[in-house]
């Protein structure tokens, strides 16, 4: 068997986990928050979309027929922007519940988060109902390609270099502008960063907000991929996780990194050993944080010297 | 911890103090006319003390969407009964707790039914390994339990019980009705895409014996974890593997999955597909192109027979704004169950268990009835109910917008019994299966 497709699609597959994991790994590096709703606000995210692209309220509006008269392509593209907007504000508001919890127990961000995912999953159940929903996607993302003697999704191929681009970007936003130098001094010393007088309450929103627009951007890149149900915020949540935990919490290239070791483990398990495709993220993750137990990219604490 | 609340609420402002004085009014209320009202009924005529009806039914998970449905059938069926008395003079009661296609949650759900909610029956499972878990919990009871949807081979061979009904097809009758056609029609070599859990393991088991016993040929089993939402793996493998027909035995949220990665690669035109049973619930919404291939079911909402405008009517009323605007299979097994099992108690003029069962095995049921082709009946040596079994395909010429589903064959129960589950399946005798009665 040729093993040369099944490389190609583990770094696709990769590429996209890193992607689901970036908002992840912004807010819990940042703001030490585990946000049990990345999930859902990655639902949230496809949800959202959908309602760009096609609205389902006032279609006899002028405003409206005039919006869905644009060409798929165009709408697609607003969506993509808008959408990760729209989600990003509500993690504003999610972020003002979340403030009671700072300096407190972690649990109870966590619980906090647990119960947001939650209302989140059931508001978008009466919403948008519990039925398979599906994003229209522009005729030249749609269909299969050929590459070689392989048959390839077109859109897979437009999600992978969609991830690839966005993790640049958010690398070139924190290494390159003084707003990412910010939230990584933030991340590193927030009390520091207090201390020269920069305002950590709105940072703390901004990353809350940036993490959360990341993560419903996810879910649009994903969603004509798994497809969209209330419920599928669960599938992304736990490779999530695993995948900021297995890189180094905080640590981008860690997230990225892992994310591809992820793709490329669960690609080829799925290939040459489909029953272990599942289960083989989780044993590389324990492999992983036997030797290394902050992950690959974790910096070691003060505290363990 | 109450006490630090009480404390807590005292210290705060007045807002705060009004909103926890609500609450534990609230709270107090509940617990003052919530049970205390039943109890008050129950202790003025003992004849109008609810039959309890435990519904065990997926509403998170891989099969949600399906235990959804299927718990508006028995709800149909119950509603049903009670407009018309209640049964044996009792009003029907139904309690739902999500068994969250988990087993070990479906084993917990059921303790607690049968202990806490005295619940007289349990009805509802899509997930084979929640059915079992289930079923072994109320047989422990001696309290009946129906598999609506739940349609591993294994559930009436051998892990049926004396207390389990199985109201699906299984895998084996499924495969029967599809197999032999479809080999016919695509060629003799297969790949099997088979959920790694016991519904797949059985269904795909009985898809490779009747293949190969008509000459064909099982290419590559590839098991595929249960939530599974990236197939292209698999997919690019099937590629490489270039079979003439894939056989897939995947449900819930992975079919759907499954078949939108299909169509992007455009596989659903260089191999014929052939889906096991696909539940109605698992192709809803989706795009014309992505139903592909062909399949089993067990009913569709425009199957042209006496009764079936009215039931789907009567779904409309009761739950209007629905979702799935129309009932399909799952709806329908969860309903025929529901009614079939209230009908038996009020013949047997008891709920005890020994009575029920007796009733309800080998009990035949009318075509007409059932809204199918062929007669029912539940095989008193497995406790499966035979039905019709229908071979089905995309609509291209749909006469409204969920009319999905083209008709191809329908298959008479006699012609797709799963032969080998009454060599399985030994049931547990009347001795040894304890008396209940709620």
């Amino acid at each position: 068997m040729n093993l040369l497709p099944h490389l190609f699609n583990g770094l696709t597959l990769g590429l996209l986990f890193a992607l689901v994991a970036l908002g992840f790994m912004l807010i819990v590096g940042v703001m030490e928050t585990i946000n049990l709703a990345h999930g859902s606000l990655f639902a949230l995210g496809m949800y959202a979309a959908l309602a760009v692209i096609a609205p389902r309220f006032g279609a006899d509006w002028p405003l409206m027929q005039a919006w869905l008269a644009l060409p798929l392509g165009t709408r697609y593209a607003v969506a993509l922007f808008l959408a990760p907007v729209l989600v990003g504000l509500f993690g504003l508001l999610l972020e003002l519940c979340l403030r009671r919890t700072y300096g407190r127990d972690p649990l109870y961000g966590l619980l906090l988060t647990f119960g947001a995912a939650l209302v989140i999953e059931e508001g978008i159940r009466l919403v948008w109902g519990s039925t398979e929903k599906q994003l229209p996607l522009p005729e030249a993302l749609s269909g299969a390609m050929l590459v070689g003697d392989l048959i390839y999704s077109r859109y897979r191929l437009f999600a992978c270099l969609f991830a690839l681009a966005a993790i640049l970007a958010l690398w070139l936003f924190l290494e390159k502008t003084p707003y990412g130098a910010i939230i990584k001094a933030g991340a590193h010393d927030s009390e520091m960063v207090r201390a020269l007088g920069i305002n950590l309450g709105r940072l703390r929103a901004g990353v809350f907000a940036l993490g959360v627009a990341l993560a419903a951007l996810a879910g649009i890149v994903v969603a004509p991929i798994w497809g969209i149900r209330p419920q599928v915020g669960v599938d992304a949540v736990v490779p999530a996780f695993l995948v900021i935990v297995l890189g180094g919490v905080g640590s981008l290239w860690g997230a990225v990194v892992a994310g591809l070791m992820v793709g490329m483990v669960v690609g080829l398990s799925g290939a040459f050993a489909s029953e272990w495709s599942m289960l083989s993220m989780y044993l590389l993750f324990i492999a992983v944080i036997t030797f290394r137990a902050r992950g690959l990219f974790g910096r070691k604490s003060v505290l363990d010297t | 911890m109450t006490t630090d609340s009480s404390e807590r609420a005292t210290a705060q402002p007045g807002r705060r103090r009004f909103v926890s004085a609500m609450a534990a009014a609230l709270g107090g209320g509940g617990a003052f006319f919530g049970p205390w009202a039943h109890t008050r009924v129950w202790a003025q005529s003992a004849s109008a003390k609810p039959l309890v009806i435990g519904l065990t039914m997926d509403a998170s998970g891989q099969y949600a969407a399906s235990g959804g449905e299927e718990r508006l059938g028995a709800m149909m069926a119950i509603k049903e009964f009670n407009d018309k008395g209640g049964v044996l003079g009792r009003p029907v009661e139904a309690i739902h707790m999500d068994t969250e296609t988990t087993p070990a949650t479906g084993s917990r759900v059921a303790e607690r039914m049968i202990n806490r909610n005295e619940a007289a029956f349990l009805i509802g499972a899509v997930h084979s390994g929640v059915a079992n878990a289930i079923s072994q919990v109320a047989q422990k009871y001696g309290c009946i339990f129906l598999n609506t949807n739940s349609s591993s081979p294994t559930e009436s061979g051998k892990d049926c019980h004396r207390t389990k009904f199985v109201w699906d097809g299984n895998g084996s009758n499924f495969a029967q009705a599809t197999v032999r056609n479809a080999i016919r029609a695509a060629g003799k070599d297969w790949v099997l895409l088979t959920n790694d859990y016991v519904w797949g393991h059985n269904t795909s088991k009985a898809t490779r014996a009747i293949l190969e016993a008509n000459g064909g040929k099982v290419v590559e089993e590839m098991l595929v974890p249960q939530n599974t939402r990236d197939f292209s793996a698999y997919l690019l493998k099937l590629q490489q593997l270039k079979p003439q027909a894939v056989a897939t035995a995947i449900g819930g949220d992975d079919i759907k999955a499954l078949r939108q990665q299909v169509v992007q690669l455009g596989l659903h035109k260089r191999a014929a597909w052939i889906n096991n049973q696909q539940d109605w619930p698992d192709v809803y919404g989706l795009g014309p192109e992505q139903i592909f291939g062909v399949f089993g079911t067990t009913w569709y909402y425009r199957l042209d027979l006496p009764g079936v405008k009215e039931f789907v009517a009567a779904y409309q009323k009761q739950f209007p704004g629905m979702a799935i605007a129309v009932p399909g299979n799952v709806f329908h097994n969860g309903y025929m169950a529901t009614r079939e099992l209230l009908r038996c108690v009020q013949e047997a003029g008891t709920t005890n268990n020994l009575a029920v069962i007796r009733k309800l095995e080998g009990r035949r049921m009318s075509a007409r009835d059932r809204m199918q082709h062929h007669d029912a009946w539940i095989d008193p040596a497995t406790h499966q109910c035979q039905q019709t079994i229908y071979m089905a395909s995309y609509n291209d010429a749909p006469a409204e917008k969920t009319d999905i589903f083209k008709i191809l064959t329908q298959s008479d129960p006699k012609e797709v019994v799963d032969g080998d589950a009454p060599k399985a399946c030994k049931l547990e005798t009347f001795e040894a299966t304890p008396s209940y009665e709620r």
